[in-house]
């Protein structure tokens, strides 16, 4: 069985019910008979929405072979920030729990074994402790600082 | 042009914290937490060190709360961050205990942990054959190891317990090498299986009374509480050192470890009996005192977390104090000896496996002397 899928930019997605309830959100409203209509999601744009079906479709031919549905998985989520952090969002809104997993996984790789300074020019933050408080929070925490 | 954003300011806290949560190393953690005021805010708000040592150390959901000693300075702390209040005082002193509580437990420094032989299940010709022989390697000595008492039915297992260095430790592995019989038959006696409890005695002064290498074996059940069992290791049937790494590092919270020897696998030719035989134990780990030391709540079984900031990482090579006045004079000499040979061997060498491994091959070197009575 299809169902219809609106993007916030009004695009309309046909999608196998089997796809679409990968997402937990989707899958309520098909158990509570609303879906029977085009759902509209006005919190996911077109170019995102393309992505996480795409996501749902693959978990489902793949589900058997892990393998490959990993290095799938590898290779999606190699995204630059904004890409990104719209596919947490999305994930998070329809609660496909395994792309949100992996998309905050991906945003927590972003900061491993990067200095205070190095994760500052990342995501473009603002230094705003004292000259005191750094030396103070680096004295706290003298071994994580030692290089 | 790459957007970038401070996630944390824009993301949901639920899905911040996910994602914090997923940095395992205490050191990005602590990067994290020095980025700005929000970021710090936000990891001491969240107890994220907390998370993160209990992920690591399961055996610490029985920490009832933390406290700090000796924390030098009369004036008040540097308040870095936002709004001050009783609550995230004790946050923020969550924070500092626990991120301290990480580094220590993750450094790569490990050593023998054993401190002493507090008693086993059975021992044959006591004290000849006690358990305190287990501590010394055979081959820096003489051959020597413990023994129980034969049994008819292989079924019958033994334990023996060891008191640890301090009451904090963290555990990686266990060496054991079985007992084998030099002189003629050449059997070795080990057993099937082994498994290892870690746990606390249940009153303070339980073990005041015991004497190293009583032959009387305590009711375990009656003094100890065991807070961590391991799985079940199959044993070899060889004279030789065999290791037993644990899953994942265990914190051993009351210092004291008990092996279960699960089967008996020989039977000796003259009395026609099953016994199970150690020459050697090594409780491979690091010791967390003095920084920090725990104070156990009875009769809860919770405990207090001690953070002492004053106290230096117990870093070997150093000789431990010798706590334990029911040593004698000899037993002493031999575990100075002992020790100062394993820490010569310890030094420049990061794995202590490699220090393992040398004592393997001398298990097989002929004695001298070789004292076997069995």
């Amino acid at each position: 069985m299809a169902l219809e899928l609106k993007s916030s930019d009004n695009k309309i997605f046909e999608v196998e019910e089997l796809v679409a309830v990968q997402s937990e959100t989707i899958k309520s409203l098909v158990e509570d008979g609303c879906a029977d209509n085009v759902i509209p999601l006005p919190n996911v744009d077109s170019k995102t929405l393309e992505l996480v079906l795409d996501w749902c479709k693959n978990h489902v031919d793949m589900k058997l072979d892990e393998e490959k549905l990993k290095e799938y998985e590898d290779k999606f989520i190699e995204v630059d920030q904004a890409v990104l952090y719209d596919l947490l969002l999305a994930a998070n809104y329809l609660n496909i729990k395994d792309l949100l997993n992996r998309a905050c996984q991906k945003v927590a790789d972003m900061l491993k074994g990067k200095t205070p300074e190095q994760i500052r020019e990342t995501l473009n933050i603002v230094n705003d402790f004292s000259p005191e408080e750094e030396e103070e929070i680096r004295k706290e925490n003298l071994w994580a600082f030692e290089e | 042009m790459e957007v970038c954003i401070d996630f944390l300011n824009w993301l949901d806290p639920d899905i911040s914290v996910q994602i914090l949560m997923y940095l395992e190393d205490p050191s990005d953690l602590v990067h994290a937490s020095s980025v700005s005021r929000s970021w710090r805010d936000f990891v001491i708000a969240n107890g994220l060190f907390k998370h993160l040592c209990l992920r690591m150390f399961p055996q610490l959901s029985r920490v009832a709360r933390v406290m700090e000693l000796n924390k030098c300075g009369a004036k008040e702390p540097v308040e870095v961050g936002s709004s001050y209040s009783m609550e995230w005082e004790s946050l923020a002193r969550d924070h500092r205990v626990y991120a301290t509580l990480a580094q220590v437990c993750t450094s790569f420094i490990v050593e023998d942990c054993i401190s002493e032989a507090i008693s086993a299940s059975s021992t044959d010709h006591y004290p000849d054959e006690s358990i305190h022989n287990t501590l010394l390697p055979a081959y820096t000595w003489r051959a020597s190891y413990w023994s129980s008492k034969g049994q008819s039915n292989p079924a019958v297992p033994e334990t023996l317990i060891y008191k640890l260095k301090s009451e904090f430790c963290v555990i990686t592995e266990i060496n054991i090498c079985p007992g084998q019989e030099l002189l003629s038959s050449l059997h070795i006696y080990s057993s099937n299986s082994v498994r290892f409890r870690m746990g606390h005695t249940k009153g303070p002064n339980d073990l005041g009374s015991r004497h190293l290498g009583d032959s009387l074996p305590c009711n375990a059940d009656d003094t100890f509480i065991w807070t961590y069992t391991s799985p079940e290791f199959p044993m070899a049937q060889e004279g030789c050192l065999q290791n037993f790494r644990l899953p994942e590092p265990v914190l051993c919270i009351g210092g004291i470890l008990q092996i279960e020897l699960l089967g008996r696998v020989q039977r000796n030719e003259i009395d026609g009996l099953f016994y199970i035989c150690v020459s050697y134990v090594q409780v491979v780990g690091r010791t967390l005192s003095p920084t920090f030391c725990v104070e156990i709540l009875e009769p809860s079984g919770t405990f207090v977390l001690k953070n002492d900031m004053q106290g230096k990482f117990y870093t070997p090579p150093s000789l431990p104090k010798n706590e334990a006045h029911e040593i004698s004079d000899d037993q002493l000499q031999r575990g100075f000896r002992y020790w100062q040979h394993f820490v010569n061997r310890l030094e420049g060498n990061e794995n202590a496996v490699e220090f393992i491994e040398e004592y393997e091959s001398g298990e097989e070197e002929d004695e001298a002397e070789v004292e076997y009575t069995l």
